[in-house]
């Protein structure tokens, strides 16, 4: 009797253990993924269907199929932003490069080490109006850098960088080097920390010069890290926003994807701004499904 | 590293005083305008330092126009309560992705971390319209509710420092009779300390300096710092002395945390960084 009675118990003990392990579960789950469903997965699946609209933000709307989409391609003036997007592009090249042998010079011990990480960090830690701000003045017509090369005689250089409509695109996208250079810089200063330091030992015991440590241990090693900065760089091209919209309202020529977007809400063109939105992100999705490919094998 | 030759010690520092350049240039003469007057602006170089440092005329008058004590607060008020809620929803999903096995548990887990495949901007043509039914457009709490989601990186990290946090310490506990709440609450919380850190500095720096969210719902009358800043380019002729004293005080706060927690930093987002 009394072995039957306990089995019961422990039967009764072991199903209020697994009640309570679930409503724990929920509890610690439900909020977050509520949260997820309601701003990202609702939009994105709403977007897709409000870009096949006229929707203008509020009140009735008609079905206008494709037309939203036709719009973005046929108007030249849409395809041009997209061709802004490259020399955001293009700037990431040197960024990264010059990210990544910052990164490879700075690891190491040695006197001022910490003044350099400091310095070096700033751009970073600076909002998009602060670095909009430094950057007007100086690419301004009287600004540092037509004082820079005029104090060293190379006044044949000196341009209107904001307004010549040839050289504004270039000039700001240079500005997302300075700005997020650190980014990538840290993060490839962190992946080279993992390195074991015995591979280092082991290639001067081999008589390795520098530039063979870095090309067979430094950047191996560190593959997974570079090509997440190279698909971050990528997808944050097609979503610049803050420079050319603080620096100049998208105006001369420097109109971008997102700009455009959050214009096109404030004219209550919302199905034309969904249509976009669903553009920037299919890119993005491509970018990252070729991250993916590119990895499999990790 | 001992095989350091002479010639790299060399090479290395003028890489680093090159680079160091290349940073400061550009911000040296917002410094300088900062504390000239409009005459003197419009009269001298971009490059010239100014002739009084003592005149804080800049500064006075930026606070006091920009309002930017009062977007301070307001800044301040939103970090803390996100970043607070945020913080705590990450380590309890953390938890539980990591403790336990449960139906669906791939779901969520793919759910969180195909956000990061999700461009801001691709939801906010919706979201705006539905905070702007429930009328929270124009208040904080718009920007709070978004800021306080739990994001992939934020999992990631906490992750990997639940991966050195042995099982055997909730195991140990459950045999002593301890609920799940009190396990979580009492024993694992208080373990998780460091990994809330960085996401606190990670998530700190990149929410107060976040523009698109503030600038798309706030106005004038509730605004975060960057809002504030955006502002002064609202009139016709923006006065540079102006906007460069209200960028030199936005910069004091960011000083602060960074000379203070610069070590952190470094570590921090490495690891966020790494584990992706």
């Amino acid at each position: 009797m009394a072995s039957t009675r306990n089995l019961w118990e422990s039967d009764k003990k072991r199903k209020k253990i697994q009640a309570d392990r679930l409503i724990f579960i929920i509890l610690f789950l439900a909020v977050p993924l509520i949260h997820l469903l309601i701003f990202s997965y609702v939009p994105i699946i709403g977007n897709f269907i409000v870009s096949f609209t006229n929707w203008k933000g509020f009140g009735d709307f008609d079905w206008v199929g494709i037309r939203n989409y036709k719009k973005l391609f046929s108007n030249t003036e849409y395809i041009s932003m997209f061709k802004n997007c490259l020399w955001y592009l293009l700037a990431a090249i040197p960024q990264l490069v010059f990210a990544f042998f910052l990164a490879v010079i700075i690891n190491g011990k040695f006197r001022g080490l910490n003044v350099f990480k400091g310095i070096l960090i700033l751009p970073y830690l600076l909002n998009g109006v602060i670095v909009s701000t430094i950057f007007i003045i100086f690419f301004q017509n009287n600004g540092s850098l037509n004082a820079i090369l005029g104090a060293f005689g190379l006044d044949a250089l000196q341009h209107k960088w904001l307004q010549d409509l040839k050289i504004v695109n270039p000039a700001i996208a240079s500005i997302s080097i300075w700005r997020y250079y650190g980014m990538n810089f840290i993060m490839f200063f962190g992946a080279l920390q993992t390195i074991p330091t015995e591979l280092y030992e082991a290639a001067v015991i081999d008589g390795c010069t520098k530039m063979q440590e870095i090309r067979y241990i430094s950047i191996p090693f560190i593959r997974k890290v570079l090509l997440i900065n190279i698909i971050l760089s990528i997808s944050g091209s097609i979503q610049v926003f803050e420079i050319p919209y603080i620096m100049l309202n998208g105006s001369n020529g420097t109109l971008t994807p997102v700009i455009q977007i959050q214009q096109s809400m404030y004219d209550n063109r919302v199905g034309f701004a969904a249509a976009l939105s669903v553009l920037v992100f299919v890119i993005v999705l491509i970018v990252i499904g070729l991250q993916k490919l590119l990895t499999r094998d990790d | 590293m001992i095989h350091e030759s002479k010639l790299y010690k060399v090479v290395r520092y003028v890489f680093l005083v090159l680079a160091s350049i290349f940073v400061l240039v550009p911000l040296i003469p917002l410094i300088f305008m900062a504390f000239k007057t409009g005459a003197e602006y419009s009269s001298s170089s971009v490059l010239d330092p100014p002739v009084n440092w003592f005149n804080f005329y800049n500064f006075k008058y930026a606070l006091k126009v920009g309002k930017l004590l009062q977007a301070f607060l307001t800044t301040g008020i939103i970090l803390v309560i996100s970043l607070g809620i945020q913080i705590l929803f990450t380590c309890m999903v953390s938890y539980v992705l990591h403790r336990f096995d449960f139906a669906g548990k791939k779901v969520v887990q793919t759910a969180f971390t195909l956000t990061m495949f999700i461009p801001i901007v691709a939801t906010q043509t919706l979201v705006f319209r539905m905070m702007h039914a429930v009328h929270l457009v124009n208040t904080m709490w718009s920007v709070i509710i978004l800021y306080s989601g739990v994001g992939i990186v934020g999992i990631y990290i906490m992750l990997n420092l639940l991966d050195n946090v042995t099982k055997e310490i909730d195991e140990a506990a459950w045999i002593d009779g301890a609920s799940y709440h009190y396990t979580f609450w009492k024993i694992v919380f208080p373990l998780m300390r460091p990994a809330c850190t960085t996401l606190l500095i990670i998530q700190g720096i990149a929410l107060y300096n976040d523009f698109y969210i503030p600038n798309l719902y706030l106005n004038s009358n509730v605004q975060t710092f960057t809002v504030a800043l955006y502002k002064f380019y609202g009139s016709m002729s923006t006065p540079f002395e102006i906007v460069s004293a209200a960028i030199l005080i936005g910069m004091i706060p960011i000083l602060i945390i960074f000379i203070s927690l610069q070590k952190y930093i470094y570590n921090g987002i490495a690891a966020g960084a790494v584990k992706m």
